[in-house]
Parts: C-alpha cells; sequence; structure tokens
C-alpha cells in the first residue's frame, strides 16, 4: 500500500531538510560554469563502479548520456528536469532489481571545452547531483556529428559492473542525441580528454563490438531536438544498433522510455504490462512511449544489437565502417 | 517562455479558488494562472493535508503534483502558507520539496511558512489507518489514501490538546511526549480493533527518529503564529488554494462518501474574516463530471472515453469515473458552499472534442430532481439518506445550449470568468474583466437562486 504521493521515508528525511539548500537543478549551468565539474571529469578515471552491495545485491548498471550540444536545442534542459524520476519509476514497478544510474553528457571533442562529462553510478537520488552538475554547454559543430564515439569509448573501457564482471549479464546503456559518431576515437582525444595511452585509433564498428558486449545500447532520438526526425542520423544509428533505436516523439516521457526498454530488456513485463503500469501511476507518457518502443516491445525478451551493417556507405556520405 | 498567462494589472483583491466537484476540476491549474499573472504574493492552503495533487504543467513543459506546497510555485517568489486548518506532513513535505527542485523550483522551502498551531500527520498516523483499513472485511476496505489524514483529524477531535503540531517540533522534549503518547494511544486502539492484547505497531519509526526528522523541518521552514496571515494579507494579493471538491466535504459531502475536511470556502473565509478581510470566491468545475472511487455520481457515462494524463485510476483512490455534466450536483455545491462569484470551467477542449451532455435534473422513482435540498446542520444521517437517494437516480441528458461557457453559468447562476483548454498557463483564456487584477468581484456575488 502506498503512502501518498511524495515519499515519506523518515530516515532520511532530516538530511534532505539540511540538504535541501536552495540551488537549482541547473545549478552548475546557471552558476556561469564554463567548464566539467570535477566529479564529472573523466581525465584520469581508472573505472566508475557499480558494485553489488548488501542492500543492492544484483546491482543492474544503467547508464544514460545525452548530447548538451547546441543542435540540442532546449532538450537537456528537459532531460535534467525528466531524468531524475527515472529511478522511481524503475523501483516502483519492479522494473529492474537493483538499479544502479549514472548520468553523463557528451559534447564535441574537436572543438567543446566539456566534450564528456560522466557522474556515479548511485541507487538512491544522489545521481541528481550529478546531473545538476551537468555542463549544458550548447557548442558543438555544425557537421552532425558530436563525439558519441568518446563517449562510448569510455563506457566500454571504463567501467566496472558486478553485472557483467561476476554475472556476465549486460547493463543498458542509453544515448541521447540528435547527431552522429565520429568514425573512429581519436588516439589525441583519449588521451587528451581521458589520459588514455592508446596505440592507434579505435574504429567505430572495432569500438562498437567491445561496447555492446557489456552494454545494451540504444540510441534515443527526441523530438524537439534540430535533427529529429532526420533520416541520415536515424540510418547511421539503425546501421550501428538495429532496432535499438528510438524515435521519442515526447520529451515528457523520456524517463519512461528509458524505464520500459528495462524493463523489455529484464523481461520483467510485456510493453502492454508497462503501458498498463504507466497509466497507473497517472503518467500521461502511454502513448509517446507505445509509439517510441513499438518496435522493442513487438519482441519482448530478443532484444539484440545486429552489427556490423553493411549499408553505411551510403550517398549521404558516410564512412563505411 | 511566454508569459502571456494570467491576470494582470494594478492590485486587486485576494481569491478564494475551490473545487465545485469531487475534486481533480483542475484547483492546482487555475491557481498556476492566476499566480503567473503577477500580483499575487502567497497561496494559502486552509484545508487537507498532503493527500492533494494538483497538477501542474509549465509551458515548457515541467510537471509537478502539489500536495502541500501552493499551486503558485513555479511562480518565482510566490510563497507558500500552510493556516492552521492545513495538516503537514514533514516527510512527505521534504520529498515533494526534494521534486520541485528538480524541475527548477530549487527554493520552496524558502517560500513557505507553516502556521505553529497546524496539526502534524506522523508515520503513526499512517500505521492507523493501515490497522484501521485491515481489520476491516476484505469487501468493505474503504481505499483510504493511506496518508493518515483521517487518523490525524481523529486523533485531533479526541484529544485536542494532545495533538502534535508543527510548533512543537521546534521543542523537541514535548514533541518526543507527545509522539509516544500518541503512538501508544493509537497502538492500543488498533490492538482493540482486533482483539489483540497489548497492541503494538509493527513497522514504525521509533520516537527518536521521527522527533530528528520533524527538528529538521522546524529548522528549516518558518514556523508562524497567528499575526503572520493577516500581515501576509496586508502586504499582497493572495491565492487561497482548497483541497479536494465541495461534494466531498465532510458535512455536506454524500455520506459515506466523504473526505475528513471541510471542503468549502468555510475555513478560508475564517481567516479572512480574522484578517478583516474578504475575497472573491471563484468556483472550479470541469465541463463534465468526475470521481475517484465509490460513491454517487448520477451522470456517470462509462462509455465516454476521455483522456485524463493526470487521473487515471490509482492504488490508493480505487478507479477514475468519469460522466456528463451534472447541473444538479454543480447546484447543490454552490448552495452548501454559499455562492460564488465566478466559474473556472476546465477541461474545455475536451468538451469540444466529445460529445458531453449536460443533465439538468435527474429522474428518482420517475419524479424529476432538479435540485436537492441540502441542511446547514451536521446530519450525517440525513446526508446518508441523501446519498442513498441519489444511488438511484438516472440522469436525464441534453445538449449545452449556446455552448459550454454559457450552459454552465446558465446552470450556476454565476458568470464564467476563466475558460480553460488544456494544462499550462498558457491555455487559460479569461472571460470579461471578471478575472483581471483590480477588480474587486465580491460585489457581484450571485446567491444561486431558487427553492431551499
Amino acid at each position: 500500500m502506498g503512502s501518498g504521493l511524495w515519499s515519506t521515508d523518515v530516515y532520511d528525511a532530516a538530511a534532505r531538510f539540511r540538504a535541501a539548500t536552495g540551488t537549482s537543478a541547473f545549478a552548475h549551468s546557471d552558476s556561469g560554469a564554463t567548464s566539467t565539474h570535477p566529479a564529472l571529469d573523466p581525465r584520469g578515471v581508472t573505472v566508475r563502479e557499480s558494485r553489488d552491495c548488501a542492500e543492492h545485491p544484483r546491482s543492474l548498471a544503467i547508464a544514460v548520456l545525452f548530447d548538451v550540444t547546441g543542435s540540442m536545442r532546449d532538450v537537456p534542459r528537459g532531460l535534467q528536469a525528466k531524468l531524475p524520476q527515472l529511478l522511481g519509476l524503475l523501483l516502483r514497478k519492479g522494473y529492474a532489481e537493483d538499479p544502479q544510474v549514472m548520468f553523463g553528457a557528451i559534447g564535441d571533442a574537436t572543438c567543446d571545452r566539456a566534450p564528456l562529462q560522466v557522474g556515479q553510478f548511485e541507487s538512491d537520488n544522489r545521481m541528481d547531483d550529478d546531473l545538476s552538475r551537468i555542463l549544458l554547454e550548447g557548442g558543438g559543430g555544425g557537421q552532425m556529428t558530436e563525439s558519441y564515439e568518446l563517449a562510448m569509448y569510455f563506457m566500454a573501457r571504463h567501467v566496472a559492473a558486478d553485472c557483467f564482471e561476476r554475472r556476465g549479464k549486460r547493463g543498458y546503456l542509453f544515448l541521447i542525441g540528435d547527431e552522429m559518431a565520429y568514425p573512429a576515437v581519436k588516439r589525441g582525444e583519449a588521451r587528451e580528454r581521458i589520459g588514455d595511452g592508446l596505440e592507434a585509433d579505435i574504429p567505430l564498428a572495432d569500438l562498437l563490438a567491445e561496447l555492446t558486449r557489456k552494454w545494451d545500447t540504444y540510441y534515443i532520438l527526441p523530438a524537439g531536438a534540430s535533427h529529429a526526425g532526420n533520416a541520415q542520423v536515424l540510418r547511421f544509428w539503425r546501421g550501428l544498433l538495429g532496432q535499438n533505436v528510438i524515435e521519442l516523439a515526447d520529451l515528457d516521457a523520456v524517463a519512461e522510455t528509458i524505464a520500459l526498454a528495462v524493463g523489455l530488456g529484464e523481461d520483467m513485463i510485456s510493453l502492454d504490462d508497462g503501458l498498463a503500469d504507466l497509466a497507473d501511476i497517472g503518467s500521461e507518457a502511454g502513448s509517446a512511449v507505445s509509439r517510441a518502443l513499438a518496435t522493442i516491445g513487438s519482441s519482448p525478451g530478443t532484444v539484440t544489437v545486429s552489427l556490423p551493417l553493411d549499408d553505411l556507405d551510403g550517398p549521404d556520405g558516410n564512412v563505411r565502417l | 517562455m511566454t508569459e502571456s498567462a494570467g491576470p494582470t494589472g494594478p492590485a486587486g483583491g485576494h481569491v478564494i479558488v475551490v473545487d465545485l466537484g469531487y475534486g481533480d476540476a483542475g484547483k492546482g491549474t487555475v491557481v498556476d494562472w492566476l499566480c503567473r499573472g503577477g500580483g499575487f504574493g502567497a497561496v494559502v492552503r486552509f484545508n487537507g493535508g498532503a493527500q492533494a495533487a494538483h497538477n501542474v504543467v509549465t509551458p515548457d513543459g515541467r510537471h509537478h503534483t502539489f500536495a502541500q506546497f501552493g499551486s503558485g510555485s513555479f511562480t518565482p517568489g510566490v510563497r507558500t502558507h500552510l493556516s492552521r486548518f492545513m495538516l503537514v506532513d514533514p516527510l512527505a513535505l521534504i520529498a515533494e520539496a526534494d521534486h520541485l527542485a528538480s524541475v527548477s523550483v530549487p527554493d520552496a522551502l524558502d517560500r513557505l511558512s507553516v502556521d505553529a498551531d497546524a496539526l502534524l500527520t506522523t508515520p503513526y498516523h499512517r500505521a492507523a489507518n493501515r490497522a484501521r483499513e485491515l481489520a476491516r472485511p476484505p469487501g468493505q476496505r474503504h481505499g483510504s489514501c493511506g496518508i493518515g489524514i483521517g487518523e490525524t483529524a481523529r486523533y485531533a477531535l479526541a484529544h485536542p490538546a494532545d495533538a502534535p503540531r508543527a510548533g512543537d517540533c521546534a521543542d523537541p522534549r514535548a514533541l518526543a511526549g507527545k509522539l509516544t503518547l500518541l503512538r501508544d494511544r493509537l497502538a492500543a486502539e488498533a490492538g482493540r480493533r482486533s482483539g489483540a492484547q497489548g497492541g503494538e505497531f509493527l513497522d514504525v519509526p521509533p520516537v527518536r527518529d521521527v522527533v530528528t526528522a520533524f527538528a529538521a523541518f522546524a529548522e528549516r521552514v518558518a514556523l508562524v503564529g497567528a499575526g503572520f496571515l493577516p500581515g501576509l494579507l496586508r502586504a499582497g494579493r493572495v491565492v487561497f488554494e482548497g483541497a479536494q471538491g465541495v461534494l466531498l466535504d465532510e458535512w455536506r459531502g454524500f455520506h459515506p462518501f466523504t473526505t475528513w475536511s471541510t471542503t468549502t470556502f468555510a475555513n478560508a473565509e475564517t481567516l479572512l474574516a480574522e484578517a478583516g478581510a474578504a475575497a472573491t470566491r471563484l468556483g472550479v468545475v470541469r465541463c463534465y463530471a468526475t470521481r475517484h472511487g465509490p460513491g454517487p455520481l448520477v451522470t456517470e457515462d462509462p462509455t465516454l472515453e476521455l483522456p485524463d494524463p493526470h487521473n487515471r485510476a490509482n492504488p490508493w483512490q480505487g478507479p477514475f469515473r468519469v460522466g456528463h455534466f451534472d447541473a444538479v450536483a454543480l447546484r447543490y455545491a454552490l448552495d452548501v458552499a454559499g455562492g460564488v462569484d465566478g466559474i473556472a470551467l476546465t477541461n474545455l477542449d475536451v468538451a469540444e472534442r466529445h460529445r458531453l451532455s449536460i443533465c439538468d435534473r435527474y429522474l428518482h422513482d420517475g419524479r424529476p430532481v432538479r435540485r436537492l435540498r441540502h441542511d446547514a446542520g451536521r446530519d450525517l444521517a440525513r446526508q446518508e439518506r441523501l446519498t442513498g437517494m441519489l444511488l438511484r437516480c438516472v440522469p436525464v441528458l441534453g445538449d449545452p445550449d449556446g455552448g459550454w461557457p454559457s450552459a454552465v453559468a446558465r446552470a450556476a447562476a454565476a458568470p464564467v470568468l476563466l475558460v480553460s483548454r488544456g494544462p499550462t498557463a498558457l491555455d487559460k483564456t479569461p472571460v470579461g474583466a471578471g478575472l483581471r487584477a483590480g477588480r474587486p468581484l465580491v460585489a457581484v456575488r450571485a446567491a444561486a437562486p431558487g427553492p431551499r
């Protein structure tokens, strides 16, 4: 039985009253910051960890990284406002047993000051602190590519998660954006931004193989971004991720969409059940989520990553991977 | 963000916003619209507690369900005052404040004041509520919202001097005493009901933990005395935000399908009178009838498929039911609430897209009923007979002559001052000059006419 809309846990109430300092969810950006918050700086990070503990014995790593470049317009701010709901959604409906969520942001390593920002995996609302620290740089170039590959590289090489290390179970990675990745992880950027010495650039296809061994990877293209619905962008990501490309018509539904994608992937629900759950909790997101997940939900439990595809050298000028 | 919404102009009077149905008419969005127009310094809550669920969506897509904070909180600087008639739940309050911070309202606690006399809802009230529900045979559970509102009101009636109040949070020793007494009494009662000996609640936090949390509440939030509200009313315009709906009123609603709260204008008028102030009385009503959970809903029509993003069935209140516009129930609500100065008519967009009817009379055993007699006393047996009668009534449906606003104005014998066609302030349109600031509307109050 619930106890109303807002949780009434006595044990963290005092700390939360004391912590409620009146800072905005967009605190870091609104403070006039122009660089990555130290807590989110990937430079020198050996690994971000998602670990089991007594309280969360079967941790499941879930990472959400979103493009914060100018082409995304107001979407990142909307995401910063909406994503705090994610953990509650996952837990309330039992879509994931012990979710540990990390937030991060993606920019353009060729020209931005904060091309990669990565938080910590958290099992409680401390992750919201990371969300508020994300710098909404609004940079990027005009070439419809951002440094998604750098984020994918970080996720492939710099996360240690018990779900895949101890249980051989993939985590979930959601990339939210409206542009394409660069064709390879560049040595120079890996050195400068993360501090890694690579022998050579890593082609995207190689990276993807490595990434998807650990992460069930999704790309979400939200409405409201400059390239929403862009065929070239969609083709690019479908080529990499197959049906795990989600067009999201309603940004308000982003947390619900992610939660449901996890629930489907975990085989905890069918799409119909998930939509009924959304209705139960009074979410208005049902129809948007339904459209967004139509493909994925039609084959629950068979979420797969198809790679590599060969259709990337099309007339739009994409580089063959 | 475009801020074309809301009344503008010089300072005017205070406004009381009350739901004329069973709740869910959209009080929150009306309060949000009023505050966005500027000129309002504060929102005052005057009934109910944390069970309120007033949904507000901003034009840029942020959404919050207001439970204890005033629905004007999205407008920077607008304060919330919880009057002594409010049942304050500090634990739910901090959770709500945290969510507000996540939707770019970081300073809700800084803008909050709480009357030291307001009753507190505690984990022990919740436990008593749960125990009471479980003691009922499964088929007869009330599906109460489980927050402990009823238990809070009940305990304060039985033990007014011992009931914990907001001001006690500043005195941990006194608070601990009251909480211990409360816990032991409620547990003993629950034990007697269930026939168990030496009743004791399982799964409740120890008193010292509750004291710690409530003391942090007292340190963070401004606890104020009776003199605060008159000052607030002198300092600027204030919206009084009602919770629930007139048809759920503890004495005037259709017993036993009611709430533990006075849901009419009465508490707000009491507070205003103490300050020598007056306010415009705004009644909010939808173009169709809605109700959560059981109880009379004469015009109910399960074949209506109306979109309602925020008010679907929920586990605490039971199914969300809809029906056609009920002018008979509206007239009853106006009679028991003492009339309104104007109506805010919401969900007009739904009425414009769906074929909705208006019910101007019922048939009770074949005889027409246009008006329900009301009684100023506190006679619950009478209210229960009224409920029984309503459950046997069938609606007579017709079309809204001359369009919805004029049909509703005719039914209410009061002007429609605001129409709403969607969830945000930008979807609201004032009608005439009635809600333009600067007009003290008290002069136009329309006492509902007709036989008593």
